[in-house]
């Protein structure tokens, strides 16, 4: 599935992967591929993007966390949606 | 004639204004360039909010503004002038107060009016003649989302909190360069727009439809609330670049006429040399 993070002030990640795990208002959730349509709120937490291979933009590097696998990036609070295996989150 | 030692001092000193004039232009110009990239930047942002949050209204019913779409009797007005902190800009920042000004006097006149200020140059000529209540100036110093968003949540804390009835910006909106238009815009409380939106997506909510859209109107009024500050700083450079350049150009203008002014000066000495060593030079003939 395609997954694009965009904030305020700038696209922060797009690319193809496996999965995401996102903390909303009710707990925290994991997405995979075909998940259903979804709108959901996100609080202060972790996204954490699981995929064979991450690649982020040099010049947002340094707000992930990145390990084999796998990379995280804290948010203050958000928005995530997905619909037709396409998920974008808004995060601030 | 001005003599010639005069004319070389101003020569010089056009030239150096010149200089910095110039350097003045391109420093505007790399600013300019990246306060355009920020707003380009959050446009993906925004359109996605504004889709998420019109796909949630329009299946919704209407009062689903809470707190922020609360239209009550007009009493109190906050204005949000904003200017730059710094001149050398044109007619930009007079173009602001004045309008402010206009709006006092008579849109508003007999209204509460309070005046929160962005920038160094409406603070300096609105609280001369106006209470102003507070001052945002160093909001440009570091133009964060997060910043931004804090100032915007305070105004909209006292919004909900029913201190002010109407809460609106007065910012310049980059059109070119070359033009900045004067827009004042209402902020709180929000218009809610009942236009139909046809893509219902049967999708699951978490948690409630209602509640989801409480929570994204907030974050829609700060992205406003962000993309006047980042139009105001474009203005301001796109302004400035432009004064800045016709500044340039009058100083060249001015150096060239100087130019022919002492060379014409210089002539007139060589002559009046010439014409003394001449008739000298008859004198001793006769």
């Amino acid at each position: 599935m395609k997954l694009d993070i965009v904030t305020p002030e700038g696209a922060l990640f797009s690319g193809e992967v496996d999965s995401i795990v996102v903390p909303g208002v009710n707990g925290t959730f994991e997405m995979l591929n075909n998940h259903a349509p979804i709108v959901a709120i996100l609080t202060e937490g972790e996204i954490r993007i699981k995929a064979p291979q991450i690649l982020i933009d040099e010049e947002v590097q340094d707000k992930f966390k990145v390990t084999t696998g796998e990379a995280v990036l804290p948010i203050h609070s958000g928005t995530v949606e997905m619909k037709n295996n396409k998920v974008i989150v808004l995060a601030e | 004639m001005a003599n010639l030692k005069d004319i070389r001092t101003r020569i010089q000193s056009v030239g150096s204004t010149m200089q910095i004039t110039n350097a003045m232009k391109m420093v505007s110009a790399a600013k300019l360039k990246k306060a355009q990239d920020a707003i380009e930047k959050m446009r993906p942002y925004a359109e996605k909010l504004t889709e998420l949050l019109a796909g949630l209204s329009a299946s919704l019913d209407s009062d689903m503004g809470g707190v922020y779409a609360d239209e009550r009797e007009i009493k109190n007005v906050l204005l949000i002038p904003v200017t730059s902190n710094r001149g050398l800009c044109g007619a930009l920042n007079t173009n602001i107060i004045k309008q402010t000004q206009r709006l006092i006097e008579n849109e508003y006149a007999d209204k509460n009016v309070q005046i929160l200020t962005i920038g160094k140059k409406a603070y300096d000529q609105l609280s001369k003649k106006y209470e102003v209540i507070a001052n945002k100036s160093d909001l440009f110093d570091s133009l964060t989302y997060e910043n931004i968003a804090a100032v915007a949540q305070s105004v909209m804390d006292d919004f909900a909190e029913k201190k002010y009835d109407k809460v609106v910006l007065i910012y310049n909106s980059f059109k070119n360069a070359a033009t900045q238009i004067v827009k004042t815009e209402q902020f709180l409380p929000i218009k809610t727009d009942q236009n139909e939106s046809n893509v219902v997506l049967d999708y699951i909510y978490e948690p409630s439809q209602k509640e989801i859209v409480l929570e994204l109107i907030p974050k829609s009024l700060k992205t406003q609330f962000y993309k006047t500050i980042r139009d105001a700083w474009a203005s301001e450079h796109g302004a400035r670049m432009t004064s800045m350049h016709k500044a340039t150009d009058n100083a060249k203008e001015m150096k060239d006429e100087l130019t022919l002014q002492y060379n014409k000066a210089r002539q007139a000495v060589i002559t009046g040399e010439i014409l003394e060593i001449v008739s000298g030079a008859e004198a001793l003939k006769g």
